[in-house]
């Protein structure tokens, strides 16, 4: 039999107490993704409808021209002041996110007439949302926003043609589900291959296993193994309720089958990862914290979360050596561009196989060091 | 066919500053019934982790059917079923796949493995609950399923890690009986811990115990019995508070009491009945309040108590915890 048979049996173990707890199993891939979906997937349709309040000086033509733009393409909700006091007093308590002063004289003379907009930059995206509505109605009257107070000094307004040159279908969703993807896949790896390997250890079945005439290294091989298969089908419980959610792969079918090979390797990588956790403890609870310790930073320095460009430089030599960027990036491009170039997908392959390589050695040694002491 | 069914030669197992196994050396025959006692961290269990191939030895060897177990322990192995202190089955398969996945791990080839599960849920006396998970089970049929797969491979030795620990009479005697059965009827040779005295004294054919890391006595029950020179043992419940006078009062006429938790035994030596008058008039003489006094033959627990000076059940091992606790043996 050797290696492979041992590993096979030990797997089919594993299998079959899958299926028995396949419920449980499911209810469990659910968990993460359904609430990293909900909470975090809404992100970009939460800036629609921002509040604006607006006072008009004017009551000419031209302002109200303004304020229809404004209103254009709903993402900005306008709320209409007398007095500039009022409406300041709404930015203070943050029920509004702007406040637009339109002069007196406004509609009369555009040429030297400054709106003047007053924005909370406590929520950014809001304000930035606010500024680029702003910008783009006074340009259909022709005037130009000053922000803060600052006069522009031009006053002409040259008009900006946006083209989309990748992901014209994406939004924050899309980025939501490429990371959470990764993340569950690494999480999945983590929490089954470690913890079943522990509680085999409690349980007494790893002193009956090395009892038995069969490979050590088999004991761990099919835990690996065993994780990484519960990051592929997590990974893919994910991805469905993110597809149902209304995210794409933008590469199509080719980019499934790719999404799954990616998915393949991080759960190889992190599964041997736990491993090598799982024999430095004999407790569930301390295995539970190293191993947030270890993949929550990864996960958010691997840019699952958040775009790693808006990371502090600090962070950055943090980020460059974490093999979930990479794998993220991949993740990203099939998602969103809606390709993968060769040169990337040999290059994260070769990173993220050089770290599993590293872990399953790693797992190797110290399984071998500890095993024995049951 | 070696000789003896396991050779234990000048086995020592020292850890950083504690010798836990020191030169322990045994013999087991092909076909007998061999119990191993000992308080605990006495180094019972690392003997017997030293024997399933666990842990290295520091020095000495251990052979299984005349093979070396840490030269050769893949063969070594093949000749040996297991069954160790916590029940290892897994609950959330069922009877027959419990055994399919130890079976395989065995590597019996595919038609032999399906004689086997038949022939150990037989064995086990579990046929009818095949397809049962063995979550649903109680404790001994647990164990019995965990006996019965320690069988599958048809080895010539089985090792059993305090079989009976937590059973109730009723499942502790099935146990015994399976034992019996497989012992006389497959010819298989039993090595067994235990901390039930009475289990050791009706079940083995030899008993060896070991104590600070020796192995301090071997023989059969009634050898030992007959060794340690003991006639018949005295013994004397009280009060707690009162415990010293009475064994104040054994140790005026002449014996060597123990002092137990409610109660004090001494050898009584010849002259038994003559003694216990002289023990009641000297108790009355000083007014000692007793509430009982009787007399019996020894059992192995008066063996034990006589050569380790404790009560096998009433001491706990130490808990070291983490990963220093395989040292004194067994954490629990």
């Amino acid at each position: 039999m050797g290696l492979v048979g041992d590993t096979y049996t030990l797997l089919l173990r594993e299998m079959l107490i899958f299926k028995k707890n396949f419920k449980v199993s499911v209810a469990r891939s659910l968990m993460f993704p359904l609430i990293f979906i909900l909470l975090l997937g809404s992100f970009g349709s939460a800036l629609k409808n921002v509040p604006v309040a607006v006072v008009n000086h004017d009551y000419g033509l031209t302002a109200l021209n303004f304020i229809n733009a404004l209103q254009l393409g709903n993402s900005l909700r306008v709320v209409q002041e007398t007095t500039q006091q009022q409406a300041m007093d709404l930015l203070s308590r943050g029920t509004v996110a702007a406040v637009i002063v339109i002069p007196n004289g406004f509609s009369k003379s555009l040429a030297d007439s400054n709106i003047y907009v007053y924005l909370d930059n406590s929520q950014p995206q809001a304000a930035a949302v606010v500024s680029s509505q702003v910008k783009l109605s006074a340009a259909t009257v022709g005037t130009t926003a000053a922000l803060d107070g600052l006069p522009s000094a031009d006053p002409t307004t040259p008009s900006v043609i946006t083209n989309y040159a990748y992901g014209a279908s994406s939004n924050y969703l899309s980025f939501v589900v490429g990371g959470l993807l990764v993340m569950v896949a690494s999480f999945g790896a983590v929490f089954t291959s470690g913890f079943t390997l522990l509680s085999d250890r409690q349980m007494g079945n790893l002193k009956a296993f090395l009892t038995t005439p069969i490979n050590e290294f088999s004991i761990l091989l099919s835990k690996i193994l065993y994780g990484t298969f519960q990051s592929i089908f997590s990974a893919y419980i994910g991805l469905a309720i993110g597809l149902m959610y209304g995210a794409s792969i933008a590469a199509g079918i080719v980019g499934f089958f790719e999404l799954i090979w990616i998915i393949f390797l991080v759960g190889l990588g992190f599964s041997a990862l736990a491993i090598a956790l799982a024999t430095r403890t004999t407790q569930l609870q301390t295995y539970a914290l190293m191993a947030q310790t270890v993949t929550m930073p990864l996960a958010f320095l691997g840019g699952a979360f958040v775009p790693v460009s808006l990371l502090p430089n600090f962070l950055l030599p943090f980020v460059a050596v974490n093999p979930l960027t990479y794998a993220v990036n991949a993740v990203r491009d099939i998602m969103i561009k809606g390709y993968l170039p060769m040169y990337t997908l040999i290059s994260t392959s070769a990173i993220l196989l050089v770290f599993t390589s590293v872990m399953v050695g790693l797992a190797f040694i110290l399984f071998k060091d500890t095993s024995k002491q049951i | 066919m070696a000789e003896y069914a396991i050779e234990i030669e000048h086995l020592v197992k020292r850890f950083d500053n504690l010798t836990a196994v020191n030169d322990v050396s045994l013999n087991i025959r092909r076909g007998e019934i061999f119990g191993l006692l000992g308080p605990n961290g006495a180094g019972k269990s690392t003997t017997l982790n030293m024997v399933l191939g666990l842990l290295s030895p520091t020095s000495g060897r251990v052979l299984v059917n005349g093979t070396d177990m840490h030269t050769n322990p893949y063969a070594a192995r093949n000749e040996m079923g297991i069954v160790t202190q916590e029940t290892v089955v897994e609950p959330e398969l069922t009877a027959e796949q419990n055994l399919m996945i130890f079976g395989r791990l065995y590597h019996i080839p595919e038609p032999e493995l399906r004689k086997n599960i038949d022939f150990a849920l037989g064995l086990a006396d579990l046929t009818s609950f095949r397809n049962a998970y063995a979550g649903t089970f109680s404790g001994g049929m647990k164990r019995r399923l965990e006996t019965a797969k320690s069988l599958m491979h048809a080895p010539s030795v089985i090792l059993l890690d305090e079989p009976t620990t937590g059973l109730d009479i009723q499942n502790r005697t099935k146990i015994w009986d399976l034992l019996r059965d497989i012992n006389k009827n497959q010819n298989v040779t039993i090595l067994l811990t235990t901390q039930y005295l009475e289990e050791a004294d009706q079940l083995c054919d030899r008993i060896g115990i070991i104590d600070h890391g020796r192995l301090i006595a071997l023989g059969t029950p009634t050898e030992l019995r007959q060794k340690i020179g003991m006639n018949s043992v005295i013994e004397i419940s009280a009060d707690r508070e009162v415990l010293q006078k009475v064994a104040d009062v054994f140790r005026k006429i002449g014996l060597e009491p123990k002092i137990l938790t409610n109660k004090v035994v001494a050898p009584a030596g010849s002259a038994a009945t003559k003694k216990i008058e002289m023990l009641i008039k000297e108790l009355s003489a000083r007014k000692v309040q007793i509430h009982n006094i009787s007399m019996h033959e020894p059992t192995i627990d008066d063996v034990f108590l006589k050569l380790t000076g404790s009560e096998v059940r009433d001491t706990t091992g130490d808990y070291v915890g983490g990963r220093a606790g395989f040292m004194m043996g067994r954490v629990r």
